[in-house]
């Protein structure tokens, strides 16, 4: 079979199937509905309209006169809900129940993210917590990533809405699943919870989890010694695969012809596959465009930048799985101090942890901000040419013209921003700033350090390119 | 759609409207575009980020109805590169667009503008004001930078804006300072209250022409209508601090300076200062005159005396300079008062004859 269009075939599958899904929803359950819509509505409209439209909208309550009642973000919405997608959500949700007589749209701010179920951990006893290395053999997968320690935020709800989606009906709602996000944003969590889930689910099927750097070696190995037909079909007989990290396939023709024929097969068979990159299908370089085509056909969805309020239900959580109550205070610092990846924050958590075990209290702000300091604040010894040059290359420009008395547009902007991260990252000093320069006077900087500081609050393009910068210098 | 536009104006409308657009390539592709419509009411071009909204009348001849939509960025670039006086044509081919300008013609592929949304406009019109866009401009460009920049808590990277007895109060703080400003309005029968988000009110501010402005609010939209087009934001949700609680109704010592010395001798101590970016000030009464000090370990200290007219006790009082300087950029105000009512307790910052602006900052730890 061609696989092409898939996505049409897997809705004509469900609007057939309706009856098995709604039967095991609970209509009382606003979440649930709601979920159920939303598969509904998806089938309906373009992803960019799904994305942008339903991203942040739930059902407030269920009325006793058959009103739902939907929250939505703004007017904009709302005027855009009633005039475009009213008549599909009634016929959707009366296809439910003729209870519901209406839907009304009312403005509310987004309280889901901020009621993230906390799992309370009375476990007061220290040991070695070696199970959490535990890794079974025969599925590859680590029984420490649950869904139970998952955190739902805003910036994930979506990938987690498609995995449970998946689950539902494995290999056929979305297959394949594919999510994708920058590191550290929980992509391996979310998958190994799919697998382990699957595992609970569906006892007697088979769930295999590999990274593709793994995949790649098995091939060449099995190619090597000259059993590449062994290597077709210890694959094929898994009911899910997951495979993580496939953005490592680029440039791996084989290989990647490899999965390409892997793929049909399970496909075909209406076995799930979930992949998890941290680009999209689209932005991987250099692998088959056929394949590109596979792995954008089911459903692709991104996990975006966890929001303070979600890093605060994570750093809360982990804390918590480890036994140990923080203050609000405490957690609200570690989630702000530091911009970085949800495995930094685990870092910081994991570290208040050693902390609290050793002293046999949680520990209070100063102790944390005293003990973070290493992580808050990165001893950096790097010289200012390295700065230059660095910012130079990013600005495609020269590095010398920095030091020039020219005060060309192109120029001024980079040394400025130089001028800003040495002083706000490097705490040097204005006049050695300067000094280093060219020979520049100290309010120069200074002017310079203010100025980006100022523009930085309200131009978001600024304050991206100075985030990339920082990344290069790290 | 066929239409003529002068170049200046097809230019100064490009560069108000794609601010509005959607930045971000995640959403709908119709969100990062700009909308143009020539029709029986004109020609208009409309944008949005479903965060704000603009509706804006063009000058220009229009030949032929019709609705487009561009990538807002695309047009930018167009608008940027244009060079010479003259007009410029906008012709519509299926779903392509030319741009004929003097000697030279793009072609431009048009997004389908189906999915643009509705620009929402406050239905309650009873809660409206009128004031001149020059001062609306003035007052979100000049205190936005007071408002807090994180997200964490909406109501605090948002500008209060309450209407009472006549007068507009605007308040934008970062909970370490606070700016209020008030505006006489001509009208004085509308009361209300709303919070518009900073980053909204700037957008709209770098939009608004100079003349009369209407603002009209609800609970979760507002409104800015002039003649020349409609700028709407989003509202934000949520309940704003009574920061009319923390400003000190008593005062122990007071300072009269002028404005010059101030910023000369903070901007000199500001060099000295430490990571904390701390200055200490000092008011001393019996020599009538205001100092600054700074240290810092890796440079050196500095300290700057400058004369004033102190009345009441002396008191040393430590400051994060940057919130000092911000005042400046606040008012033209030749010399200013400060007003300290003791250690910890806010120190209240005016322009002396400028009844209008009260800044207030919070002291460091000494």
């Amino acid at each position: 079979m061609i696989l092409t269009g898939s996505p049409r075939n897997a809705s004509v599958v469900l609007c057939f199937d309706k009856g098995i899904l709604q039967s095991t929803m609970d209509k009382g359950n606003p979440r649930e509905l709601w979920e159920y819509v939303l598969t509904q509505v998806e089938l309906s409209i373009s992803p960019a309209n799904f994305n942008t439209w339903f991203r942040n909208s739930f059902i407030v309550k269920i009325g006793d006169d058959g009103v739902l009642y939907v929250g939505v973000p703004s007017q904009f919405f709302k005027d855009w809900y009633l005039k475009k997608f009213h008549i599909l959500l009634l016929k959707i949700i009366r296809d439910v129940s003729y209870e519901f007589r209406n839907i009304e749209y009312l403005i509310v701010k987004d309280e889901r993210r901020k009621i993230v179920k906390e799992t309370k951990n009375t476990r007061g006893a220290i040991g070695l917590p070696l199970d959490e290395f535990y890794i079974n053999k025969s599925d590859n997968l680590n029984p420490r990533y649950t869904f139970d320690t998952f955190v739902i935020g805003s910036f994930n709800n979506l990938a987690y809405s498609a995995a449970q989606a998946a689950l539902e009906r494995p290999g056929i709602t979305y297959n394949p699943l594919f999510i994708y996000g920058d590191t550290g944003r929980g992509k391996t969590h979310l998958i190994q919870a799919i697998g382990n889930q699957f595992k609970k689910q569906y006892q007697g099927r088979k769930v295999f989890y590999l990274t593709s750097e793994k995949f790649v070696v098995d091939y060449t190995d099995s190619v090597q010694a000259g059993t590449a037909n062994r290597f077709k079909d210890k694959y094929r007989h898994y009911d899910l695969l997951i495979i993580d990290d496939i953005q490592f396939l680029s440039k791996k023709e084989m290989s990647g012809e490899e999965l390409f024929h892997l793929f049909n097969h399970l496909h075909d068979n209406n076995k799930q596959i979930v992949f998890s990159s941290d680009r999209s299908p689209v932005a991987i370089p250099d692998i088959a465009e056929r394949l590109k085509g596979r792995l954008a056909s089911g459903m692709t969805v991104d996990i975006g930048e966890p929001d303070s309020e979600s890093r605060m239900a994570i750093v809360r959580k982990k804390a918590a799985s480890h036994g140990v109550m923080l203050s609000n205070e405490v957690i609200e610092y570690v989630a702000t101090s530091m911009s970085g990846s949800i495995r930094e924050l685990e870092g910081m958590v994991n570290s208040i942890v050693c902390h609290a075990q050793v002293n046999g209290v949680a520990p209070d702000i100063s102790e944390v901000r005293q003990s973070l300091r290493s992580f808050t604040r990165p001893q950096k010894n790097i010289s200012v040419k390295n700065v230059v040059d660095k910012v130079a290359s990013f600005y495609g420009i020269d590095e010398e013209s920095i030091y020039e008395k020219t005060r060309r547009r192109e120029v001024v902007r980079p040394r400025q921003v130089i001028m800003y991260i040495l002083r706000e990252d490097f705490s040097i000093s204005y006049p050695t700033i300067g000094a280093k320069l060219g020979g520049r006077d100290h309010t120069t900087v200074i002017h310079s350090c203010e100025k980006i500081k100022r523009e930085v609050v309200v131009d978001s393009e600024l304050s991206k390119e100075i985030q990339s910068i920082r990344t290069l210098l790290v | 759609m066929n239409i003529l536009i002068e170049k200046k104006e097809f230019y100064e409308a490009v560069y108000k409207v794609a601010r509005f657009a959607e930045r971000k390539s995640t959403t709908l592709p119709v969100l990062s575009s700009v909308l143009i419509i020539a029709g029986s009411e004109g020609i208009k071009m409309r944008a949005t980020n479903l965060e704000t909204g603009v509706d804006l009348k063009l000058n220009g001849k229009c030949i032929h109805d019709g609705v487009v939509a561009i990538s807002a960025t695309i047009l930018q670039q167009i608008a940027g590169a244009l060079t010479q006086e003259g007009n410029i044509t906008i012709e519509q081919k299926g779903d392509i667009i030319s741009i004929v300008s003097g000697t030279g013609k793009s072609l431009i592929r048009t997004v389908p503008y189906d999915d643009f949304p509705l620009i929402p406009f406050p239905e309650n019109s009873k809660n409206r004001i009128v004031m001149k866009g020059i001062l609306l401009k003035n007052l979100f460009t000049s205190i936005a930078s007071c408002s807090s920049s994180s997200t964490v808590r909406p109501e605090l990277s948002s500008i209060y804006i309450s209407i009472e007895g006549g007068v507009l109060t605007a308040v934008a703080t970062d909970s370490f300072r606070l700016a209020e400003k008030k505006i006489p309005l001509t009208n004085k029968g509308t009361q209300g209250k709303f919070l518009i988000p900073a980053k909204n009110a700037l957008d709209i501010a770098q939009a608004l022409p100079d003349d009369d402005v209407i603002i009209s609010f609800d609970d979760h939209q507002c409104a800015f209508v002039a003649t020349q087009g409609i700028f709407v934001s989003r509202l934000t949700n949520a309940v704003y601090p009574d920061y009319r609680q923390i400003i000190p109704k008593e005062s122990i010592v007071e300072a009269i300076i002028l404005r010059k010395d101030f910023e000369n001798a903070l901007k000199h101590t500001t060099i000295f200062s430490d990571s904390f970016q701390k200055v200490k000030v000092s008011f001393n009464p019996k020599k009538n005159n205001f100092s600054f000090f700074a240290k810092n370990t890796e440079i050196g200290e500095s300290s700057e005396t400058i004369s004033a007219n102190i009345s009441g006790s002396a008191l040393d009082l430590s400051f994060n300079h940057r919130y000092l300087s911000a005042f400046l950029s606040l008012t033209t105000s030749e010399s200013i008062s400060l007003t300290a009512a003791g250690i910890g307790r806010p120190l209240i910052i005016k322009g002396v004859g400028d009844t209008s602006l009260l800044y207030l900052v919070s002291p460091m730890n000494q």
